[in-house]
């Protein structure tokens, strides 16, 4: 009953906006080769459904590898940047470059340096979701109780102490809010990744729209939000069991 | 006294002396603000001492600069071994702190809270468990030892916060205005439950609030500072008996002690 | 006081109105200026009493769906576009084109000594825009098995330069020479070898247009024609005019291209019909090919496909 009442809000909105769309396109309203109906849509899903399942494997595999590495290095490079101020006056606005890098203008240098392949999606999905991972860590390991730190150095714990047993356990539902906006974003980069160098949902994309064919875009795109939905739902899970006991904000969750 | 001769087991509390402690500071704009303009004050060992004054006025201050986490600008913080000379900085069991909230690590169950200064100092883990139940029993606290911080009461925290504090049998326990945030049944219970562990193991306490009625209910001796530069206004024997219960609360001796320290505290 | 303000700004609010009305005409490029639109930057539209705003394009402009969707009068688009959105029910209907024969091909390392297409095929990468019908009908013809199939990457060489075995869809006018300047012997195997040979760089407006205002579209049409006759003879001025708006092609790639497309836009069927006509076999051919291939679910009639005018 708890998962009927979790589904059904969102599912409401949906609902009426497919329904509109259909109605508007249907109508002659809206142009279908500008818009499909969502009945087109769903039809695309269902007729090119081996092609699109095993596109929206290969994405899936890019993004949650780029996605793991950067957990992994964005939380190890945050853990870095907190040890001193000048480390972090030094190196920050390198990681900012990962934010503000049109990934449209690099991926075709990824695939300059890494080939055609999966390992340039994968290092594209990496660019694009590193940053929110190192600003979202640091942010957290940075913003440690003052009280609790004195209390650390009271009883002459070292700083690895203080950075393992306090700042960072103390950090981790900032680095899980980091993670979160990581994932969707991760999924965002595999598929431009796919744009420059083949293969996946994106490749799917591309040739789907040189064909004119609308249904077929609009189906792999929604199938690329359900995959960002999905590792975002995975993240809020672990995130759900990791803070349960403690964080009071997941209690809502 | 009987107390005393029960409890000579126990490490007695290191005596302090404050000379000429002077402590600014200097914001952004390099602007200075003297919060304690130069201080003498001598503490005894085993000592009750309630630091009084208005907010503001460097009690806080002075009792991070008694812990080492902060140092004075000029003047210095002596301890005295009993023997009178000067005890060697080293041990870091000697100081325990308590905050005004809690401060638990919210990933931490209870006990793992309690036992948290022995972890930091290399116990070992038999040993960290058996003091930290030793310390939660005595702030009857045995019950929730598997709970996490999440699941307790204010007050139930803040003894969670005062076993952590016991735990390496300090020799000195500073508190700042541990019991402020929580309500006056609570307080009650705590001031009555933080005086008996005193009795019981004759530690310095200097004990930081903006409370008369705790000042006195739990003093030996209050010390009054002025509203800005920390000055002694006042310093005063409580003249109250030692065991204190909270039909105290109703004695007008402690009416009258709490007057008079009021009364330094508006001139 | 209000009353007669406005009556003395009316007028000139009626004449701002009726301005607008004629306002600009907006023809999409689906690329950078370049010389494959020379013709249109040298059009003088102003002397058929047209105000044109030419909007340059770049990789992916969806000029056929800008037509139909009316923001823009008229769009650079290729033959085979047309048709495909034709057949999805976006009326757009071609009027002239550039180049009378296809300049799509393959560019490969000449050292490799590739005798036809087919060979391209036998081995290493291949870059295409895979969702193109030709695409398609070279794998039907030769199969793909034995070589990798990657995204084009537009006019960028820098995986060609890199990798002997790289081959690439070029437009014949352009990368080859690009890739001659940076000292790399290529051959090209132009894409109509294979039989596939649409009309491409065809200005096109939507039948809307043409039925509201089809003296307006006659006039566009004998500008562009003007325009490409002005180019053909004399590219220099509207070169450095195009170069101008994109400085990623240098001035000598400027002349050099505009020199070699001569042949493609230029002919014995343009000098018989005039410059950019089409003939109404040329259209049904690729018809009845991209019915063939599957991008068209039946045959449309080749005269609702084009006009001459």
């Amino acid at each position: 009953m708890k998962a009927f009442r979790n589904i059904l809000p969102p599912l409401i909105p949906f609902v009426a906006i497919t329904a509109a769309m259909e109605f508007l396109v249907r109508g002659g309203f809206i142009r279908s080769y500008l818009l499909p109906a969502p009945s087109a849509v769903f039809l695309a899903i269902w007729e090119n459904w081996g092609e699109l399942a095993q596109a929206m494997l290969k994405t899936s595999a890019s993004a949650m590898a780029g996605f793991a590495l950067s957990t992994f290095t964005g939380i190890a490079a945050a853990v870095l940047l907190s040890s001193s101020r000048w480390v972090q006056k030094a190196f920050y606005p390198y990681a900012v470059f990962f934010q503000t890098v049109p990934v449209i203008a690099i991926a075709p240098l990824l695939v300059i340096w890494f080939g055609y392949g999966m390992q340039t999606v994968i290092a594209s999905a990496f660019v694009v979701s590193i940053f929110p991972v190192i600003a979202n860590t640091l942010s957290g390991i940075l913003s440690t109780d003052p009280a609790l730190r004195d209390l650390f150095r009271l009883y002459g714990a070292t700083p690895a102490m203080t950075l393992f047993k306090l700042r960072f356990p103390a950090a981790l539902p900032q680095i899980f809010t980091g993670l979160r906006v990581a994932a969707g974003l991760a999924v965002i980069g595999a598929i431009v990744g796919e744009f420059i160098g083949g293969g996946g949902l994106g490749s799917v994309v591309d040739v789907a729209r040189t064909q004119q064919r609308v249904d077929k875009v609009f189906a792999a795109v929604l199938l690329a939000s359900l995959l960002g939905l999905a590792l975002f739902g995975l993240i809020n899970l672990i995130s759900g069991i990791t803070l349960r006991r403690w964080h009071a904000s997941e209690q809502s969750l | 006294m009987a107390d005393t001769a029960v409890n000579a087991a126990v490490r007695p509390g290191v005596a302090l002396r404050l000379e000429g402690v002077r402590r600014v500071f200097e914001d952004s704009l390099h602007n200075q603000f003297v919060v304690i303009a130069g201080m003498d004050l001598r503490i005894e060992a085993g000592e009750f001492l309630a630091v009084l004054g208005p907010s503001g006025c460097g009690k806080s201050t002075l009792l991070r600069m008694i812990a080492r986490l902060d140092q004075p600008n000029s003047g210095r913080i002596v301890t005295e071994s009993e023997k009178g000379g000067r005890e060697p900085e080293g041990d870091r069991a000697q100081t325990a702190f308590v905050f005004q909230d809690a401060h638990l690590l919210p990933w931490r169950n209870v006990l793992d809270n309690a036992a948290l200064p022995l972890e930091l100092m290399g116990v070992a883990k038999p040993e960290r468990r058996e003091k930290a139940l030793a310390a939660l029993g005595q702030v009857n606290l045995l019950e929730a030892v598997d709970r996490y911080p999440a699941q307790l009461s204010g007050g139930m925290r803040m003894r969670v916060s005062l076993a952590r504090a016991l735990v390496t049998e300090p020799r000195l326990l500073l508190l700042d205005e541990p019991f402020a945030a929580l309500d006056e049944i609570t307080r009650f219970h705590l001031d009555v439950q933080l005086r008996e562990l005193w009795r019981s193991r004759r530690m310095t306490v200097i004990f930081v609030t903006h409370s008369i009625s705790e000042a006195a209910f739990l003093a030996n001796r209050a010390v009054v500072l002025s509203r800005r530069g920390g000055a002694i206004k006042l310093d005063r024997i409580i003249e109250l008996p030692e065991e204190r219960t909270n039909e105290l609360r109703a004695d007008p001796r402690l009416g009258q002690e709490m007057k008079l320290l009021l009364g330094a505290i508006e001139e | 006081m209000l009353r007669r303000a406005f009556l003395r700004v009316a007028p000139a609010l009626a004449l701002l109105a009726a301005c607008s009305k004629s306002a600009k005409i907006r023809l999409a490029l689906n690329w950078k200026p370049e010389p494959e639109f020379g013709g249109f930057y040298a059009a003088p539209f102003d002397k058929h009493g047209l105000d044109v705003e030419i909007l340059p394009g770049g990789a992916g402009t969806p000029t056929v769906q800008m037509v139909g969707a009316g923001s823009a009068e008229f769009g650079i688009v290729e033959a085979d576009e047309l048709l495909l959105a034709r057949s999805k029910g976006n009326p757009v209907v071609g009027l002239f084109t550039v180049y009378q024969h296809s300049p799509l091909g393959i560019m490969v390392h000449a050292e490799r000594n590739l005798t036809s297409i087919g060979d391209v095929l036998k081995e290493g990468t291949l870059a295409v825009q895979q969702g193109l019908p030709y695409v398609r009908l070279l794998e039907k013809q030769y199969g793909f098995q034995h070589v990798r199939v990657v995204p084009s990457p537009g006019g960028d060489l820098t995986a060609f330069l890199a990798d002997p075995k790289f081959a690439q869809q070029v437009f014949i006018t352009s990368e080859p020479l690009a890739a001659r300047r940076k000292g790399v012997a290529v051959k090209v195997f132009p894409v109509s070898d294979i039989g596939y040979d649409p009309y491409t760089n065809v200005l096109a407006t939507s039948d809307e247009t043409l039925r509201k205002s089809p003296e307006m579209v006659k006039s566009m049409v004998a500008a562009a024609r003007e325009g490409w006759r002005v180019y053909l003879d004399d590219p220099k001025a509207t070169n450095e005019k195009m170069h101008q708006m994109n400085p990623s092609m240098d001035a000598e790639t400027f002349a050099e291209v505009a020199e070699a497309q001569k042949a493609l836009i230029e002919d014995d069927e343009t000098r018989k019909n005039g410059l950019g006509a089409m003939t109404k076999a040329r259209w049904e051919t690729l018809i009845g090919q991209l019915k063939d291939l599957g991008y068209i679910p039946m045959a449309i009639p080749a005269e609702e496909c084009f006009r001459a005018l």
